[in-house]
Order: C-alpha cells, then structure tokens, then sequence
C-alpha cells in the first residue's frame, strides 16, 4: 500500500440526498410499479444507510428517492416528532438534502415519513405517507419459502392466513394481532401494513395520500395508492376491533394534555405512581392545546 | 428556511454524541491522536477485517472507520459499507485469474511440498501465544529500524512473484472435476434482493462480506460434526491480486491497481460427479479482501456445505443456505439487534390491549362456569 | 433563494433536479390515474422533449428499452446508457400510439408481477379529443380524461393484456408537455360504454 497516499477529501464528499443517482432510480422505478399493483411487495436491491437495519433505512431510502427542493418533511417515530429515532432521522435528512423545509405541523408536510403510526390528521392528496417497515409479508407465519409466499400471494390465496387466524378465535375468542394486522387492498393482496396499531388501519382506506410502505432489511417496497380500498382480514361473525381507550366505567379516556377523546393514546406511569393517558401524535396534541389556548384567550377578552 | 427546533430528544443525541468523543479522547494532556497510517499498518489484520467485511476496498477509509467508532468491528464494517453505498457503479471487471497473484504467504496442507515451495510468510499460526511485554513501552527509535533491517536482510531476487495453483495439479491428475465455466454472468447481491434458491456466486458474494466470527461460528459447527465436510487445505495464498479491466476507451486490458486478498481452496470428500463418471473430490472454496484466513477458510468450508445442502437438501444448518447466508451479514445483522433498543412503546400499547382484552374474556369465562 | 441557479439546476432533462421534479410529476400521475401532469416552464429549454424527461428519469443501465418506431435518436441511446431490446422482452416500450401495436409486451408473472412492461405512449393531445373515462385505484369514482391521437387498437389491446390481474402492463402516455399514467389497475370505458 502507497504510504504517500492521502484521504481524498473531495471524493468523501456526499451527493444530495446520499443516495447516487442510480440507487435512487431504481427506488423510483420501484416505487410506480408498486403503485400499479396495489399491496404488491416489489423486491429492490436496498442500500446501506448511515444508521442500522431497523432503524428505518427503508424508509429512508423511499425519503431520499422523492424528496427534492421546495418539500416540507415531518418525520415522525410512535406518533412524535421528538422521539430519538425520528430525531436522528430528521437531522440526517436536513444534512443531506440542504434547501428541504422540516416541520412537526402535520398539515404543512409535502412528505411525512413515519415509525408505527399514521397522524390523525386527515391527509390530503397533495402530501405522501412513507412507513417504515420491519417484516413486509403477512404470509411468513404460514410459509417460510420466499417463493411458494409469491405465488401465494399472486393467486390471492390467503386462505393459510385465515385458517391461523381461525386459530386464534378458537383459542381465545379474540384475534389476537395488536398491530402489523393483515390488510387486503383493492380486493387481491395481503399486506403487512407496518406495526401501526390497529386504531390506525381505516386511515388506510379510501385514503386521498398515496402511502408507500419501505421495508430495508428485507428489500421490498409497497404502496397503496390513494382512494384504493384498504380492508383488514376479518370473518364474518367476528368483527375487527381497534384499541380499546374506555375506563373501568366505560368511558373514552381522553388525553390528560389537550383532553382528545378520539386518539390513540400513550399509557404510563408518572413519578407519582398515577397513570396517565397522552396523546400518541404529538402534533395533534400540541395543535389542539394552541387552538384551545387561543379560543381560551379570545373567551377572556 | 424552516427547520423543527431541537428539543428533549435532540438534545439527548447531542449529549450522548459528546460523551462519545469525550470517551475517545479520555487520555486528556497525555493523549495523541491516532494516525491513520498507523491503525492501517500497526493495526494491519483489524483494517483487512473492516475491509472485507465493509465490501469497500479502501484501507485508508477502513481506517478511518476503526478510528471514528473506537474500534467496534460492526460499527466500522457498517460506516464503510454505508459509505460504499453512495458510490455509483462504473463497471464490472471481467474475471480475474488468482494465479496471478503477487504472493506474500502461500501454504498447503494436502501435499508435503508443492510446486514453488511451502511460503510460510507473515503468520501467526507458529507464534507461541505468550504475552510480549516488550511491546508494552516499545521504543520509537526501535520500532522504525525494524522494517528496514527486515528489508535489508531479505535477498528479494530469488521470489518468484508468482506461483502455480495446487489445484490445477489435481485437476489434471483426474482427482478434481474441471474448472467450472467462467462465462456465467454473477449473480450481484447489491442490486438483486435474495429470493431463494440462489446460485452459488450469490452464496460466495454474500459470504465475501459477512461478518468474521458469524461465518467461524457456522462452519465450526459443521467442522465439529454438525456437517461432514472433512476440509484439507489444497492451498491457501495471501497477496496482492492486479485488478485487471478494459481500458474505457482504447478497450485494451490495462491493470487498474491490485488489492491484498486472502484465498482458501479446501478439499473435501469424494462423490460420484454428476455424469456418473469417476468419483473425485469435491472443492470449497473461499476468498476475502485483506488477510484475513480464519475468514476464508470458513468461507471455503461453507461453500462446501451448502454445495451440498443446494445438491441434496440440507441436513444441518451449515448446510441450509437460507440459514447461512441470511444470518452472516454482520451490517443487518447487528442492526436489527441493536434496534430492539429504539422505543417500541406503541405497537406495546396495542399488545396490552389484545392480552388485556384476552384476559378479560377469560376472566368473563371463568366466572360463568 | 437564487433562481437564477435554480434554472440552471433545472435546465437539462440529465440535471438530478430536473429528475426528481419530473419524478414526482411522474408518481402524482400514477397515483391518480388520469390527471394531468404539466411541465413546467423552467424546464422547457430547447434541447428539451417530455420522452427524454421520461427516459431519463426512468431509464438507465439496470433495465431494458424497446423502440420499434424508432423514436429515440442515437445521441439520446447512448446518454441514456441503457440497453436496447425487443418489445416481447423489454421493461420499457416506447411507441406511438397512432400505430397499432404489432409485439406481446411483457406481462410479468404471478411471482413477478412487476416485470410487466412500462409502455411510455405518445399520443398527439392530452386534455383534447375522445374522452375516456377512468375507474380504479387514484380515482374516487370516476375521471374523465380526454385524448386525441390514442389508437382503438391499443385499448382494445390493453384490455387483453390486462385481463389477468396481477398479470399486465402500465402505460404513460405524454404529448409535447403533458403526461398522463395508466396503471394496469384503471379501467377504462369509452363514453359510449365499450
């Protein structure tokens, strides 16, 4: 090895974005087709990021394949904008894709790249919902073959699904998926719609966002399109339950902050033994606190 | 522009990256930097590790790596492969012929002696494993005679520079099967996904840059007797390999530059070939970037195990090359490990509402009976 | 900002800038099938056609691009860097739609459905001519877009390729400035119900 040899400082140099150029075609390429078959995992040959598997290089890799100048980003992990992985996500994104805006304000997103929830806000046709996913198929707990899961998939024949789940009811009169709950699109494939809870699947239908699923490790990317039916896997006599906030009395708990009584709520213990409930989305919650203090405010005048 | 202010957990990022830096450089008033000349070439066999299992061959940037994550082979492996990722693909090189290796070590253990000479050269297999307290206060001046006095005193005209394949010599004794076809395009880990079955380039490419101990782990348990690939080495060589390729313009084969590698051809036992013909012995084979031989030996015996697990179905995981190869990259590997760490606290949530919910059914049950 | 590099940044269908707008005028128009997806001006310099936008945002050395009315010229062939093909095996087709196609472009398969060809569709007007009406994923009920210079061969065509979901094509089908996208999920009727 040449001992003269120096570092080249202008080679270390990064592109917009990180990703060159032909990483990002390929997402892109990945991305329309995925559109075109709707809850269909098209497989892509994903890179390695700066942070781990797991940390949502999928995702990432969706982010930095759309985004350009004149975008507003909201990068959001369990609903917050403060949480350390969307943090460290967010601050990743401002250093490589210099002239993007970020925002926590759900409305003011062109692209929200999210961890294990959907904001409450209702989305609009003008922005675009990435997920991050860590299992992309349904169909691993009935198969292992990658390749007997793609036929199955392709005929629509989910009926191993179905009989697991059939399962479950036996056992213990409940399905008892909490989130990653088997979701069918436009009436053909089954997808894994990320661990968001369940509260949050009938965002997914009839949505007017486009939402694109990334999934890094396992190399897949899905979508489903906007105005496309999203339907999780349910039986006839057994009906899909979301996320049960009622109080021993039967009450809707509602958020201790800004007193919401219809979002998904954070449950933990504060120093003093008492056990609070708090709004998931941060934003929603901080939103509905300054409306509420600016109406207040009004009231006093 | 409009950016989001940084609040409790930005804040708590920027604490835990200072404390990492404060850590790298506790020694304080009596701290000098490392070079990174020297962790390249003191830290020599360190740097091959992050070489090979990065996927990138730039030892200068590997490093780089080893300095910059304080010496965590995962962390540095993973910021060169990450770094790998944004270089765009200019084109392939045609394959390369490893007989013309500029060989620094090259050993067999199949034949007493082999055409050229057993080449010991820089290894640690015969070095008695005692502590070198000498090394403990090593005195500068010492320590910059030593490659020069090495260098003197070698006669470096009598080397040939490089050495025939031992495999070759049984391939034309009939004791091996020929050499496969060298024109089939390679399978590239790094633009397709992995859909099983895959052909053995994508096995070989996938283990060329797996993790170190997760490739000793699996092929010691086939060595142990979770397997039955019986390897003797045919030949093992370390050393510099021209890296070979077609001028862009002219289109003549120029050489590019060359790179350290490590190659390991293992022999193992005998079956029937495939036309029903003779029995001969079978090959495993294993190569890395660097010097790196615990790697490509281990490398050399999986290969063989999984020939036959793809051939006849597997009978132990060292065999099963979804188990295999799924498992040693040690970049997706140690991040999804480490990932359990990140909050999880809603989809926590929405279990303990399902097991709540359970519970109570099965409390309502309970009391009915 | 400074606009004037802005304009620069933009001026060239090959300018990563360029792509990544173009892209995502390209996604918006998957996403609800039917809608019209305009250039925009800064992107209009003289060297500029919307079939080199698309091929160069789309196309590079990974895939394969078939042409059989020869509508890519060389200096763009060899740009591109990508890798001429038939129609039968090609991942992109380029192809006029005033002549009715005469290949079987690739369908993909219930393992790969992906492989389905991107038929990229020239058309004389978008916005202007027979209306056809759109239902699907991207649409709420129904959308109705009119265009001229689409042969009937090619619906009809479409129709048959399409027939066996997830098995099919996806089009895009571009004027001098305006782009519509046609996922194999629309489907589409003309106004006198065929």
């Amino acid at each position: 090895m040449n001992p003269y040899y120096e570092l080249p400082q202008d080679e270390a140099g990064y592109s917009f974005g990180f990703l060159d150029e032909y990483a990002k075609r390929e997402v892109r390429r990945n991305i329309l087709k995925a559109i075109c078959i709707p809850g269909y995992q098209t497989p892509y040959a994903s890179r390695e990021m700066p942070m781990g598997r797991g940390f949502g290089t999928g995702g990432l890799q969706l982010t930095l394949s759309l985004v350009g100048r004149g975008d507003t980003l909201k990068v959001i992990d369990q609903g917050a904008d403060d949480s350390v992985n969307a943090v460290n996500l967010r601050h990743f994104l401002e250093l490589t894709c210099p002239g993007v805006d970020t925002t926590e304000q759900t409305q003011e997103a062109t692209l929200i790249q999210s961890r294990h929830r959907i904001p409450e806000r209702q989305l609009t046709n003008a922005q675009v919902l990435v997920l991050q996913v860590p299992y992309p198929d349904p169909l691993v707990v009935v198969e292992p073959s990658e390749s007997r899961r793609k036929i199955m998939h392709g005929e629509g024949d989910y009926s191993r699904l179905l009989t697991k789940l059939y399962e479950d009811i036996v056992r213990f009169d409940e399905i008892t998926i909490s989130h990653r709950y088997p979701t069918r699109i436009n009436g053909h494939y089954v997808l894994d719609p990320s661990p968001i809870p369940r509260f949050d699947i009938p965002k997914l239908n009839q949505s007017s966002a486009l939402t694109l699923f990334g999934a890094g490790r396992e190399k897949k990317i899905y979508a489903v399109p906007p105005y496309t039916n999203a339907e999780p896997l349910v039986f006839d006599d057994i009906a899909f339950r979301t996320e049960d906030f009622t109080d021993e009395q039967g009450v809707r708990r509602s958020c201790h902050r800004c007193g919401a009584t219809d979002s998904f709520l954070d449950e933990f213990n504060r120093d003093d033994g008492v056990r609070i409930y708090q709004c998931s989305d941060s934003d929603y919650c901080n939103q509905r606190i300054a409306v509420h203090m600016l109406s207040a405010g009004e009231g006093a005048l | 522009m409009g950016y989001v202010a940084i609040k409790g957990g930005g804040v708590a990022i920027k604490g835990s990256l200072e404390a990492l830096e404060a850590l790298r450089a506790a020694e304080g008033e009596r701290g000098v930097p490392l070079s990174l000349s020297a962790i390249e070439n003191q830290l020599r066999l360190l740097t091959s590790r992050i070489v090979s299992e990065g996927g990138l061959y730039h030892p200068r940037l590997a490093a780089l790596a080893i300095k910059q994550t304080q010496g965590d082979t995962l962390e540095a492996a993973f910021a060169l492969r990450a770094y790998r990722s944004t270089k765009p693909r200019l084109t392939s090189t045609p394959v390369q012929e490893t007989s013309r290796m500029r060989v620094i070590r090259r050993i067999s253990s199949a034949f007493k002696d082999i055409p050229g000479g057993q080449m010991l050269g820089p290894t640690y297999d015969y070095a008695l494993r005692l502590m070198r307290i000498d090394l403990a206060d090593e005195s500068p001046e010492v320590f910059r005679a030593i490659a020069a006095k090495f260098m003197a005193d070698t006669p470096v005209d009598t080397l040939p520079e490089t050495y025939p394949k031992v495999v070759e010599a049984l391939r034309k004794d009939g004791l091996l099967p020929d050499a496969p076809d060298h024109n089939i395009e390679p399978f590239d880990i790094t633009r397709e996904p992995l859909i099983f079955p895959i052909p053995r380039s994508a096995v070989l490419s996938s283990m060329a840059r797996a993790e170190t101990g997760s490739l000793l782990a699996l092929a010691y348990s086939n060595m142990r007797g979770y397997g039955d690939v019986h390897p003797t080495i045919a030949e093992l060589r370390v050393g510099y390999l021209p890296v070979l390729l077609p001028h862009p313009v002219t289109g003549e084969v120029i050489e590019a530059g060359e790179v350290l590698i490590t190659e390991c051809e293992v022999v193992a036992m005998y079956e029937s070939d495939d036309n029903k013909g003779k029995p001969v012995f079978t090959l495993g084979y294993g190569a890395c970037f660097g010097h790196n031989e615990t790697k490509a030996i281990s490398m050399a015996v999986l290969d063989r195990a999984l020939q036959k697990g793809m051939k006849e179905g597997p009978t132990n995981p060292s065999e099963d090359p979804e188990f295999v190869v799924l498992h040693v990259d040690g970049v997706d590997s140690m991040g999804f490990a480490n990932h359990y760490k990140m909050p999880h606290y809603v989809t926590f949530q929405s279990d303990m509402d399902r097991l709540r919910t359970t519970q109570a059914k099965a409390e309502q049950k309970k009391g009915s009976q | 900002m400074n606009t004037d590099l802005n304009s620069k940044a933009l001026a060239s269908v090959w300018a990563p800038a360029a792509q990544q707008l173009f892209f995502r005028k390209l996604m918006t128009a998957f996403s609800f099938p039917g809608c019209i997806e305009t250039m925009t001006p800064e992107i209009q310099n003289k060297d500029f056609s919307v079939l080199r936008m698309i091929l160069a945002t789309l196309t590079d050395g990974e895939v394969t691009v078939a042409d059989p009315h020869h509508m890519i010229d060389d200096h763009d062939w060899s740009k591109l860097e990508t890798n001429r093909e038939t129609p039968e095996k090609a991942r992109f087709i380029v192809a006029r739609g005033d002549i009715a196609p005469m290949f079987s472009p690739g369908l993909g398969s219930l393992e790969c459905p992906e492989m389905g060809a991107t038929i990229i569709l020239r058309v004389e007007h978008l916005g202007r001519g027979e209306p056809l009406v759109l239902r699907g994923p991207g649409i709420q009920s129904e959308k109705e877009v009119d265009c001229s210079g689409l042969g009937a061969a090619w619906l009809c065509k479409r129709q048959e390729w399409n027939g066996a979901f997830p098995l099919g094509v996806d089009m895009i089908l571009f004027d001098t400035s305006q782009v519509v996208a046609l996922p194999r999920t629309t489907l589409i009727t003309t106004k006198e119900g065929k």
